[in-house]
């Protein structure tokens, strides 16, 4: 019984997490490839399609959360809670150093989300091999 | 926690595989609780218990 909803709930959120990157392309690339980059009432239609769809994904995250069994739960929160906790580390870090003069470019938010996805699949994958 | 988990699994002759079917979890949270690195929620913990058709305290050791 269980099995089965952790896999419709995994398979749920692949689809979630599929449709949300998708929606990033569609409101990045949309403008100037699909349609006109003067038309903004179609660029902000793909911007709120894709917060729309963000939210649709937390839902489905937090959904995959409550069905996976209790030890992938616990694998999953302390991924979460080292990758918020790196993300602000390194965030703040980053814009004090900013401001100090110390580096020239500003906080790059692609940059940060590439080191958050990083931290989370590495920390998932620690955690597994630890109690594999 | 220790626990008795592993001993009353091999007197049935189940595998980890088994007690995890039985239990509905995954075969590495019955790793984890056996070797005491994962300490079960308490339903999990009642739920094992009743498969092995004992007491929970009889089941988990406490160590305090």
């Amino acid at each position: 019984m269980q099995v089965v909803s952790e896999l419709k709930a995994t398979g749920l959120l692949a689809l979630g997490t599929f449709g949300w990157t998708a929606t990033i392309a569609l409101a990045r690339f949309g403008p100037g490839l699909l349609w006109e980059t003067s038309n903004q009432v179609a660029s902000w239609g793909a911007v709120a399609l894709n917060v729309v769809a963000g939210f649709g994904w937390i839902v489905t995250f937090i959904r995959y959360l409550r069905a996976v069994d209790e030890l992938e739960r616990k694998i999953m929160l302390d991924a979460l809670a080292v990758t918020l906790g790196v993300a602000w580390v390194a965030g703040f870090a980053y814009v004090v150093a900013h401001a100090a003069d110390l580096v020239a470019s500003e906080l790059d938010v692609a940059a940060l989300s590439v080191l958050m996805a990083v931290v989370f699949v590495g920390t998932i994958g620690v955690s597994k091999f630890r109690y594999r | 926690m220790r626990n008795h988990i592993t001993a009353r699994r091999a007197e049935r002759g189940w595998t980890q595989a088994d007690l995890a079917r039985r239990a509905g979890v995954s075969r590495q949270t019955i790793n984890a609780i056996e070797t005491g690195k994962f300490d079960p929620s308490l339903p999990l913990a009642f739920r094992l218990a009743k498969l092995f058709e004992q007491r929970i305290e009889e089941l988990f050791l406490d160590e305090c």
